[in-house]
């Protein structure tokens, strides 16, 4: 998984963040205002303002990870320093959580959870159970029947 | 649900030995319709918790709302998805989504459905084209569905004959119409789509 460089100019990390997040092409001279033909994008402040915690990243989220993907702690993992959602995440999947649950349960952002997992994820600190086959068999969709059926 | 938490299976030794929980396999099942149609009822009648809520990224304008009651009142740019749990077993859990009908939030059906076993689109009769894009959708993703009418208030504008006609699905298409206020009558339909999921993965694995 790679994330755009916020620092490099020529791709900024994403079109939307605001300017004084990443370093634009004139930024040797330190801040600078935008141009006046380039007006604030006041809405965008309301949409982006959960990402803050993923310092601003949107995409980048790992697409293997799905709302009903489960995600457990990995005990074997090293001791590492992790922002308070982060700690609050690891701390829930100490049992089996689906992404969407995370959410619900932390009151994080959809898209910010699935960002946080994949870090997570690569950091060592968590597992994420991608499922093999990605389609459901048909026995698998018999004993949901047979579940659905005994329930009253 | 309580027969899954019977505590002196491997609820407790898993704790004792220290060894993390084996995570279960996760299905799911989308509820989609308009507004106000029941689907948080439908997912809090089958679900074992009352029903969660996540909220996704909306970015094109917000106009309408999951409650006809505000209708003018929200300018949000989240929207909210309820969805519940039904643990089959320790190693299977039924996950229900509900999501919005309408097209503006086709953005995030591509995620949703992604190894989704099917659908239950839920019909108001008093707004039945609310669910058009839904249907279009899954038609055209080829998730199997099933259109349910809610017969929330004990009476139905149209027979399910007239809503079919209505919607112009294909013949293989169930429709049928069910209360998302009775858990068997919610847990019946589910049954149906899952039949349908059935014949589409029994297909797939035969050709």
């Amino acid at each position: 998984m790679t994330y755009p460089d916020p620092d490099d100019a020529a791709h900024p990390a994403r079109p939307s963040v605001r300017p004084f997040l990443q370093s634009g092409p004139s930024s040797a001279g330190g801040y600078r205002p935008l141009p006046s033909s380039e007006p604030p994008a006041e809405d965008q402040a309301t949409t982006l303002r959960p990402f803050v915690i993923t310092s601003g990243r949107t995409d980048g989220a790992d697409p293997d990870i799905g709302m009903e993907t489960q995600v457990t702690v990995n005990h074997a993992a090293m001791p590492m320093r992790l922002s308070p959602e982060m700690r609050a995440i690891v701390a829930l999947c100490g049992e089996p959580h689906s992404v969407a649950e995370i959410s619900a349960r932390l009151r994080l952002h959809l898209g910010v959870t699935r960002i946080l997992v994949g870090d997570l994820r690569a950091a060592g600190q968590l597992d994420v159970h991608v499922l093999d086959n990605e389609t459901p068999d048909p026995e698998t969709i018999m004993r949901v029947i047979r579940g659905l059926r005994a329930i009253t | 649900m309580d027969f899954e938490q019977s505590p002196d299976h491997f609820v407790g030794t898993a704790r004792v030995g220290g060894k993390p929980k084996k995570a279960p396999v996760p299905v799911k099942i989308i509820v989609a319709g308009g507004f106000g149609v029941g689907k948080t009822t439908t997912v809090g009648a089958i679900s074992e918790i009352s029903p969660l809520t996540t909220e996704a990224e909306m970015t094109s304008e917000s106009v309408g709302i999951d409650d006809p009651g505000q209708a003018t009142m929200k300018t949000t740019t989240t929207i909210a998805m309820d969805f519940g749990v039904l643990t089959i077993d320790q190693t299977l859990k039924l996950y229900i989504f509900g999501t919005p009908g309408q097209s503006r939030f086709a953005f995030m059906w591509d995620d949703l459905i992604k190894g989704a076993l099917g659908a239950l689109v839920v019909v108001d009769t008093a707004r039945i084209d609310d669910c058009y894009p839904a249907v279009d959708y899954f038609e055209r993703a080829g998730l199997p569905f099933v259109v349910g009418v809610n017969t929330f208030n004990g009476q139905m504008n149209y027979n399910l004959e007239e809503v079919r006609w209505a919607l112009a699905v294909r013949e293989d298409v169930p429709v049928l119409s069910f209360d998302a206020r009775f858990r068997a009558s919610v847990r019946d339909a589910l049954l149906v789509v899952l039949d349908q999921a059935l014949d589409k993965a029994i297909r797939a694995r035969s050709t």
